[in-house]
């Protein structure tokens, strides 16, 4: 401990010093000035809480809204990385219609703020989805039913199932421009022999993603896939604009109705935090252990 | 003897192509069928949004980037917005590098502390989402440090690129040559005049096309602070919307101004690149 | 087989374009539908859905999580008179009126207040609900103001920039001082702080926060400026249901029950035990 100490250098203090004025006026205008009251104690009854009419417990707002989140990132990162897959692929198509397409998808989706492309998606695409697969109506069919433990399990409220949808779709669409350049580069990198190889054994240009292209590919671009998802957890707070009820939006709707603005903003962002964090550190012991398994 | 003796039956040349494959191979070709998708994908969305009862007014949408009043030519809402978001991401570029390069050097140094704190700032950042860093500094630290909506913007951007910047910032001091470190050293610089002198000078053309490439990023971050009704580009076109429900047309506009904003941006990083390319 | 593989490519492109534009394509079917009312589809379907947005004490989540508010004893009434069940669909407020033209919802029951540049793209029924701006002031120092006395120059406003309140403030007081601010919030603490003489807001917002801090501020007087009407919103073209909506409103207006429920949420604080507040 002493040696620790001795360790420290005065711009060391003086961090200490300043860290600890600037937390200690922000307590104290907390209390003092703002004339805040602390109500800590109610935000784990926001998280599960008693429900005094059915007796028993419940997830209650931050739960829903975590919940929610993790589905949709799960749904929506399974399905950037389909559509990633295919973009990527037809970046690297000998077929210069096809380039281009995909080139022009992916320079759309990442030239524009994550903001306006959820508008622009919710605007023109995701009702007219929804209408044309008379989602609708079939999710309000099944939350009728008695029985639907499994659907709420896996999706939640089914009669808030197309707003989900929308989500997951538009959150798809606008990460499988990164996954597409990630997989990308994956691609390209595989050295030329490889592809020369299959060619000289009479494979097809299909054939030859398929066996001997993609699988090295992919395993090769993991870390960075890790870090994408890791993104997507965090751009899904972007769909709350569009009134998908995930964790910030049912923040918003907590700090409506009961005026607790520290606490929930403070909770809601340690949940973040957990998740993410939490992810980062597991991936990176992942990684450390595929090293030396080698 | 040469060796590719192309006349000698053993070696055949290899079959072309049926002539309609090459047809449709070649490039005007492909460039017009390309042309001809995305022409039906932007027609279909026309046609549709028409049955859903859309009124197109595209005739509206110039009176909003500028007019010709009695005074002469006037800029309209959509340039003051276009201008704004500049004005909000420079001011937000510039803190979030002093930030940047605070962190990185805070990070490199051999400080316990200042390396902790640096840590942990760092990944307090970059899990947390920019929307919820936004409403954390507007709603909680907004009132207690009494700062209005313009200040929390410029903050939450420059603080979330801040967290970016410093790691372009330690790569790219990383990257100069350690023998500069060592000759530096060795006539007897100190620790700061090592930095000012040799290496930050030296590490500028290692950092300067991710550097854009933020600047870039940043500029896009930036749309989200119209969630807290700061006036920027994004703002200036939902309030637009609502006032006159043109969706599309706007969202086509704004769509199309920070599209021509980024690639402009990233012509100037490519040429960048290429003039700073490091050939060793 | 290559050309045939080529061929296959070039078809998938087209399906693909096709497949991306014919959602678009297929609205000329629900344009058909559309044609009809909303009460047509309300029956149909066995649901209303209702657009709202939360504001206390329109619409808010009580401890439990549930909705609760006088926009949901109006919508659950509602649906129980229609003999359908309700579904209440939480809106961002901003986009609310964007949501029903989209057809997320029926009918917009979210204390939106009728004014001529919403009715532009929305249908109003008839009010279910009046409110206008209040003044709250600072007691101390307004002691014994009469109204005229608050129209002089050493008397300081606080309002938010840019909305109803301050415009209100600067036409029926022009020769008080009236400082702008970012948000409503800062403007009451203005007023709590005695670094301003007087707001004006909302009711029922003036008598919630003279209620919380009954030391410093108070509601001095009754009178309502810019008295404005809450209806539901509802689309255009749709003359069945504004006529199904209006006598609903005007029934429940007669019965006296609208009034009993406004006054619950709006006048009393019985129901603040159910929401942390």
């Amino acid at each position: 401990m002493r040696s620790f100490i001795r360790k420290l250098r005065w711009p060391d203090y003086l961090i200490l010093v300043l860290l600890i004025t600037f937390f200690g006026y922000i307590w104290y205008s907390i209390g003092g000035t703002l004339n805040y009251k602390w109500r800590w104690e109610l935000i784990p009854g926001y998280i599960v809480g008693w429900h005094s009419g059915r007796e028993e417990y419940f997830a209650n707002l931050l739960l829903q809204g975590l919940t929610a989140t993790i589905r949709i990132s799960i749904y929506a990162g399974i399905l950037a990385l389909i559509l990633g897959i295919i973009l990527g692929v037809a970046r690297c198509s000998p077929n210069l219609t096809v380039r281009m397409l995909a080139r022009t998808y992916l320079e759309f989706l990442r030239n524009i703020p994550p903001v306006v492309v959820v508008f622009i998606f919710f605007f023109f695409l995701s009702q007219q989805l929804i209408d044309a697969l008379n989602l609708a109506r079939w999710s309000r069919g099944i939350a009728r039913q008695d029985d639907i433990l499994l659907w709420q399990i896996f999706f939640g409220d089914m009669r808030r199932f197309p707003s989900l949808i929308s989500g997951v779709i538009v959150l798809a669409l606008f990460e499988s421009a990164f996954v597409g350049e990630i997989v990308r580069a994956g691609i390209q990198s595989i050295p030329r022999g490889q592809r020369e190889a299959a060619r000289s054994i009479g494979m097809s240009h299909f054939q030859e993603l398929r066996y001997v292209v993609l699988p090295q590919a992919l395993k090769k671009v993991v870390p960075p896939m890790a870090n994408q998802f890791i993104t997507l957890i965090k751009d899904s707070s972007i769909i709350s604009l569009i009134s998908v009820q995930e964790l910030t939006f049912k923040t918003v709707e907590l700090v409506a109705s009961s005026r607790m603005i520290f606490e929930a903003w403070i909770t809601t962002a340690a949940f973040y935090f957990i998740v993410c964090f939490g992810l980062s550190r597991v991936f990176a012991r992942l990684e450390r252990e595929k090293k030396t398994d080698i | 003897m040469s060796a590719l003796d192309m006349e000698h039956p053993r070696y055949k040349a290899l079959p072309k192509q049926p002539s309609i494959q090459r047809f449709f191979g070649s490039a005007p070709v492909s460039v017009a069928i390309y042309l001809i998708v995305i022409g039906m994908i932007v027609y279909g969305s026309f046609a549709g949004a028409r049955n859903m009862g859309y009124n197109w007014q595209w005739y509206r949408i110039p009176d909003y980037i500028y007019t010709f009043t009695d005074d002469g030519f006037q800029w309209g809402e959509i340039a003051y917005g276009l201008v704004a978001t500049l004005n909000l991401s420079f001011t937000a570029f510039v803190f979030a590098t002093l930030l940047g390069l605070l962190i990185a050097l805070l990070r490199l140094s051999d400080l316990i502390v200042g390396n902790a704190v640096a840590l942990g700032f760092l990944e307090l950042i970059r899990n947390i989402p920019l929307l919820v860093l936004l409403y954390l500094f507007y709603y909680v630290l907004g009132p207690v440090f009494g700062f209005d909506r313009y200040t929390a913007s410029i903050l939450t951007l420059g603080v979330f690129h801040a967290a970016l910047i410093s790691e372009i910032l330690r790569a790219g001091i990383n990257a100069v040559a350690i023998g500069q470190w060592e000759a530096a050293k060795s006539i007897g610089m100190s620790q700061g005049q090592i930095y000012r002198y040799i290496i930050l000078p030296q590490s500028i053309r290692f950092m300067l096309p991710p550097m854009t490439g933020e600047v870039v990023h940043l500029i896009k971050s930036s749309a989200i602070v119209s969630v807290i009704a700061v006036a920027e580009l994004t703002t200036v076109g939902r309030n637009i919307i609502s006032d006159t429900y043109m969706s599309f047309e706007i969202w086509f506009t704004i769509a199309i101004v920070y599209m021509a904003v980024t690639l402009t941006l990233s012509v100037g990083v490519t040429y960048l690149e290429r003039r700073y390319a490091v050939d060793h | 087989m290559k050309l045939t593989r080529r061929a296959l490519g070039i078809a998938l492109a087209a399906a693909t374009a096709t497949t991306i534009a014919a959602p678009a394509i297929s609205q000329s079917a629900t344009q058909g539908l559309s044609s009809e009312s909303v009460i047509e589809t309300i029956k149909q379907d066995g649901v209303i859905r209702i657009g709202l947005s939360l504001f206390v004490p329109w619409s808010m989540r009580d401890k439990n999580g549930d909705l609760i508010g006088f926009e949901l004893d109006v919508g659950r009434q509602l649906a129980e008179d229609m003999g359908v069940e309700v579904e209440f669909v939480p809106t961002s407020w901003d986009g609310i009126i964007p949501a029903l033209v989209a057809g997320n919802f029926d009918a917009i029951i979210s204390g939106m207040s009728i004014t001529a540049q919403r009715n532009l793209t929305v249908n109003f029924t008839n009010p279910y609900a009046y409110s206008g701006l209040a003044i709250l002031a600072n007691k101390s120092m307004t002691e014994g103001m009469s109204l005229e006395d608050y129209n002089s120059a050493d008397v300081t406003f606080a309002a938010r920039r840019g909305a109803t309140p301050a415009v209100v403030i600067a036409k029926h007081f022009p020769d008080a001082t009236l400082l702008l601010f970012d948000e409503d919030g800062a403007a009451t603490q203005e007023v709590l702080n005695g670094n301003a003489h007087a707001s004006m807001a909302a009711q029922p917002t003036p008598n919630r926060e003279a209620g919380r801090n009954p030391e410093t501020l108070h509601v001095p007087f009754a009178n309502l400026y810019d008295p404005r009407g809450e209806a539901f919103a509802i689309r255009k073209g749709d003359p069945d249901a504004l006529n199904f909506f209006n006598n609903w409103i005007a029934q429940q207006w007669r019965s006296g029950w609208l009034e009993e429920r406004h006054n619950y949420w709006f006048n009393t604080e019985e129901w603040a035990g159910e929401v942390a507040q």
